[in-house]
């Protein structure tokens, strides 16, 4: 898997992991349930340092999806996108370079993640 | 939630009758490996980043024996749960300050369209609160075992 997208998948996780432990009717249910959800600047302070590492060009990217789509990042599983569920073309291989673009769907333009 | 319905997030193969970590992060880190091995998951890395994270915020360690490490992930395609016993106990840094000898690790994806995660979550807690039960769940030595536990767990 690339660095690239594997960091950008990381962020997504992380980004979604503390709206989601802000989100009022979440955190109510896990502390009925007897859990505990403090110290999130913990998270805060891991996705800043995640952000600091990206390339600007990849974040800004991920950055634009993520304003269209609530994840920018999905699975690729059996050549069929788990953003929008389509079939990729043959043609497309899950290599991915150090430079250049990330990989994309051509349906709905969400960042491919092969595992 | 059914008794075959809350059964059918688990399987066999990712029952793990006897840990052999003795760490909370070994503990993580084999369960992570074994969903992994599921085949659902192929690399284990940001499941088990993300578990820890969830750590960070509070030991999923409820006390009485019993842990329950949750969360979702970009690298999940279904929710699943992979059930493990420890007979020695692990620190969990469970709020109890005592050992944890049961493990519950619940792992979702975001696109949770039939809403199942916290429902799940929910059930696994009531079930083990119930003392009988959660000492059989504790007992059982094979996945069968474990079914039929749970099974009169939901007779009840």
């Amino acid at each position: 898997m690339s660095d690239r997208v594997k960091d950008l998948a990381t962020l997504q996780d992380l980004e979604l992991q503390i709206r989601e432990a802000k989100d009022p009717a979440t955190k109510e249910k896990e502390e009925s349930l007897g859990f505990v959800i403090q110290g999130l600047e913990k998270l805060e302070a891991k996705r800043d340092q995640l952000l600091a590492k990206i390339p600007s060009a990849d974040l800004r990217h991920y950055q634009r999806i993520r304003r269209r789509h609530e994840r920018a990042v999905v699975l690729v599983i059996d050549k069929i996108c788990h953003g929008c569920f389509q079939t990729l073309p043959t043609s497309r291989t899950r290599t991915v370079s150090d430079r250049g673009p990330l990989p994309t769907c051509e349906s709905c333009g969400r960042i491919l993640l092969w595992l | 939630m059914t008794a075959e319905e809350f059964l059918s997030y688990f399987s066999a193969d990712r029952f793990i009758k006897s840990l052999r970590a003795r760490s909370k992060d070994g503990v993580l880190t084999e369960m992570a490996r074994v969903l992994a091995g599921d085949g659902d998951i192929r690399d284990p890395d940001l499941l088990l980043e993300m578990i820890r994270r969830r750590e960070s915020l509070g030991s999923t360690g409820l006390g009485q024996g019993v842990a329950i490490p949750h969360g979702r992930s970009t690298a999940a395609t279904q929710t699943k749960v992979v059930f493990a016993r420890s007979p020695r106990g692990v620190d969990f840094e469970a709020m109890d300050g005592e050992p944890c000898h049961i493990f519950f690790l619940i792992v979702a994806p975001y696109d949770d369209r039939r809403q199942e995660y916290l429902p799940l979550l929910g059930k696994i807690v009531e079930t083990v609160n119930a003392e009988p039960i959660r000492e059989r769940i504790k007992d059982a030595e094979s996945f069968e075992s474990f079914q039929d536990a749970v099974r009169e767990a939901f007779s009840e």
